[in-house]
């Protein structure tokens, strides 16, 4: 069974730590570039989440996630480049084509930006199981049925696209045509929702069912299989980065 | 009506589900046996087309099956999926069970009349209107083998019919697979009620960790332990009280058990 | 000691126009082994359902008459509150998985953690299940990873888990291969050795008749009958029911030989051997 989740498994200090640590460096890595609005200050930020990235051995899987929003920020950066209102000064041209300062500044920044938040956030997605990222923030009192509902998506969908590929091959034994153009594809996807939405319907309501009689509802105290995840360091890693948002806010405040 | 030949399949890098079948089927209806993940299922699907071979050859009626899509071949193969909520499309029996024959360009009154007439043919002729949805999980089952019916293929298959239907709704399966028999249309049924293939086929594959086990008239394979105990199938029960009586020969129906018990004493 | 009492029972779904369980009242001892049969919607699933409180509880609807289960009233306790008395295992292997837990070892815990299971008795009642049930080589994997009897034997696991006293199974192996039946049969047994009372909703007459200590027939939500196997099977009208009796009761019928020194026919294969042996003496 596929899952969809992109957790790897290694060995590292960074998969040591817990999910609630990742998530406050996440606010971290956000916050204080914004707060500060230097350059210096996001490459900062985007170079310590590559260093806990390799550190984690998971620096190639970031690669396929990179090179997708690389994709994307160069457009914004032709464009910004090339078309924003605010542009003046001429940088270069190349034949027809002027790329102005003003505008490509502005792109850096987004740039920046985008690049801090996803490599924070791939430290977390990469490096913990979704199962223990929910379990971790329902120790911390979110409703377990919300994080039961966060977590069952993860392997759902993957039984979900199991089922779309059964009605499919029903489709296809009716003398259905579904391979082909995109009209008969299309056409072929209109009467698969029907199905596929129902088999839902009646999985959730028979789930529904089965965690009932495992106590789903009981008002008793929850246990944990796991004990909860401590790292040796998390309180100092924690207040370190608490006190580097601080600081930041200081430092905007009075200057 | 079908040859296969050398026939081989795995799912991308995975081991093999399927090794070196040599397989022919005449008029014979046919039973395929043997536990979950033995490739029964992976072996229907390849003759539906609906997954390419890896090596080997599949020829229907003449003609080999590698070009045409699973949707052309829906002309000359039916198919009937397990789960019947995988498998309705329409908003009426009606209209459901003239999906298939439509989409294989039958004119629409003859489709209509096709419908009606396998719809006769598993007793759900007076539901035409009726949502699909509505009905129960048995009689759904039986909608899905109408709506395969109507197509007028010369091989059907089933997978799995028996499962969810108590002794009214076998019996009815019963009827459905004799009346094809006599149209002189190819029934191949995947099924584990070993006592309905003792009393409705005529010949039995068993299938055993992608390789056939044992293939013949459903006596004679039923008379076969050892190969029986190795693909983990158990001999119908009626075989299996008939041996500790030491009646000799495979018994394979009540009435052939009565019989031969007279004889014998 | 009568584990369940079922007294006057009524229920209708709601938006339905019929009652799915009429009138219906029988009792229960402890560590008896009850199977339920009946055509497709005689109420079978219903009335396990109603052992649970997933009628009414789950599904609303009007319900009249009473069920105990040791002792609690369904309709006055919570799902919760009656899942520590009594477990139910369902008909499809797939729906019963959590999915939201990544192997069979976590899977198992997921109950456990609900009705707050101290962590060290967590793991030895995890362990205890795992050996019970013989699935202890694929702890590790992800449940969806199992084969259709694995899967079915990890969801009996996960309730026994729970340590309830009563364990409802509704057609628990209609969706296996007969290796798969024959193991959750064998799962099944092992529970009634430990004493646990059971209540199987089951097609397969042949095995109902070898494992189960009494039958209760069903028609139309109300109880035909309740009785032993062989009385039951040996009744000349179970067609008008939509049930057939094993193949060996039948054959015993169609010859006319009876258990030696009583008035019913043989239901299992041993008890048949027997009888139709003695004849030809």
């Amino acid at each position: 069974m596929k899952s969809i989740s992109l957790y790897v498994n290694r060995n590292s200090f960074v998969h040591d730590v817990d999910p609630i640590t990742k998530l406050i460096y996440i606010a971290f890595a956000i916050l204080v570039p914004i707060i500060v609005p230097s350059f210096t200050i996001s490459f900062i930020c985007v170079g310590i989440s590559l260093v806990l990235l390799a550190f984690a051995k998971v620096l190639r899987k970031t690669v396929p996630v990179f090179s997708f929003v690389f994709l994307v920020l160069i457009t914004v950066v032709i464009i910004q480049g090339l078309f924003k209102p605010e542009n003046e000064t001429v940088l270069f041209q190349l034949g027809p084509i002027t790329m102005y300062q003003e505008g490509l500044l502005f792109a850096l920044t987004i740039t920046l930006r985008v690049l801090t938040i996803v490599s924070a956030f791939m430290i977390l997605v990469l490096t913990t199981k979704p199962s223990e990222l929910v379990e971790s923030l329902v120790r911390k009192g979110m409703s377990p049925s919300i994080g039961y509902m966060i977590v069952s998506v993860f392997q759902i969908i993957p039984e979900m696209m199991a089922a779309v590929s059964t009605i499919t091959d029903a489709q296809r034994a009716r003398g259905m045509e579904t391979e082909g153009s995109f009209f008969v594809r299309f056409k072929a996807f209109l009467p698969l929702m029907g199905p596929v939405v129902l088999g839902a319907l009646i999985n959730t309501k028979e789930r529904a069912m089965a965690l009932e009689v495992r106590g789903f509802n009981s008002q008793v105290q929850k246990t944990y299989l796991y004990e909860e995840k401590t790292y040796a360091y998390s309180r100092l890693i924690r207040a370190l980065l608490l006190l580097a948002i601080a600081g930041a806010l200081v430092w905007r405040i009075l200057s | 009506m079908i040859k296969v030949k050398n026939l081989s399949f795995s799912y991308k890098q995975n081991p093999q589900v399927l090794s070196d079948i040599q397989l022919e089927f005449d008029q014979r209806s046919t039973a395929i046996i043997g536990q979950n993940g033995a490739g029964k299922t992976t072996f229907v699907k390849l003759l539906k087309g609906l997954l390419k071979p890896n090596a080997g050859q599949i020829v229907v009626k003449g003609q080999v099956i590698k070009e045409q899509t699973a949707a052309e071949l829906s002309r000359t193969i039916g198919l009937v999926f397990q789960n019947p909520n995988d498998q309705i499309f329409k908003r009426s029996v009606l209209e459901e069970v003239m999906f298939g024959p439509l989409n294989i360009k039958m004119e629409k009154s003859e489709a209509k009349e096709k419908a009606i007439e396998a719809l006769r043919l598993v007793g759900l002729e007076h539901q035409l209107d009726i949502n699909p949805h509505d009905l129960s999980l048995s009689e759904k089952k039986l909608l899905c083998i109408a709506s395969v019916i109507a197509m007028d293929t010369d091989i059907i298959i089933f997978d799995e019919p028996t499962i969810a239907q108590d002794s009214n709704g076998k019996e009815k399966i019963r009827r459905i697979i004799r009346t094809l028999k006599e149209k002189g249309k190819l029934v191949m049924t995947i099924i584990h009620d070993m006592d309905f293939v003792a009393e409705n086929f005529e010949r039995t594959i068993v299938f055993n960790q992608g390789r056939v086990l044992a293939d013949g008239p459903t006596r004679e394979v039923f008379s076969q332990k050892q190969e029986l105990l190795r693909a983990k199938v158990e001999p119908p029960y009626i075989t299996q009280l008939a041996d500790k009586l030491g009646i000799p020969g495979t018994i394979l129906t009540i009435d052939e058990f009565i019989a031969k018990y007279h004889s014998v004493k | 000691m009568n584990k369940i009492v079922v007294e006057g029972l009524k229920y209708k779904y709601p938006l339905s126009e019929t009652l799915a369980l009429d009138n219906i009242s029988f009792s229960v001892k402890e560590g008896e082994f009850i199977g339920i049969i009946g055509r497709n919607s005689a109420g079978k699933s219903t009335l396990c359902q109603a052992i649970v409180g997933l009628v009414p509880h789950f599904y609303k609807g009007a319900y009249g008459g009473k069920v105990l289960v040791d002792g609690l009233e369904v309709k006055t306790h919570s799902i919760a509150d009656i899942s520590l008395k009594a477990g139910m295992v369902f008909q499809n292997p797939f729906t019963q998985v959590t999915g939201s837990k990544m192997t069979v070892y976590e899977e198992i815990a997921f109950g456990l953690e609900n009705i707050g299971v101290p962590r060290t008795e967590m793991i030895n009642r995890i362990d205890e299940v795992l050996h019970l049930f013989k699935i202890e080589h694929v702890k590790d994997h992800n449940p969806f990873d199992l084969s259709g009897g694995q899967m079915q034997r990890m969801a009996i696991a996960s309730i026994i888990a729970m340590k309830p006293e009563i364990i409802l199974l509704d057609e628990p192996t209609s969706q296996l291969d007969p290796g798969g039946s024959e193991e959750v049969f064998q799962a099944v047994q092992s529970l009634k050795n430990q004493g646990i009372t059971i209540l199987m909703a089951e097609h397969k007459m042949e095995k109902v008749a070898q494992y189960c200590d009494k039958v209760l027939l069903l028609e139309s939500g109300k109880v035909v009958d309740y009785d032993t196997p062989e009385v039951v099977f040996s009744r000349n009208d179970l067609d008008v029911f939509g049930v057939t009796a094993p193949v060996y009761t039948k054959v015993c019928q169609a010859l006319g030989v009876k258990k030696k020194g009583a008035d019913t026919y043989p239901v299992t294969l041993k008890e048949a051997e027997a009888a139709l042996k003695e004849m030809r003496r």
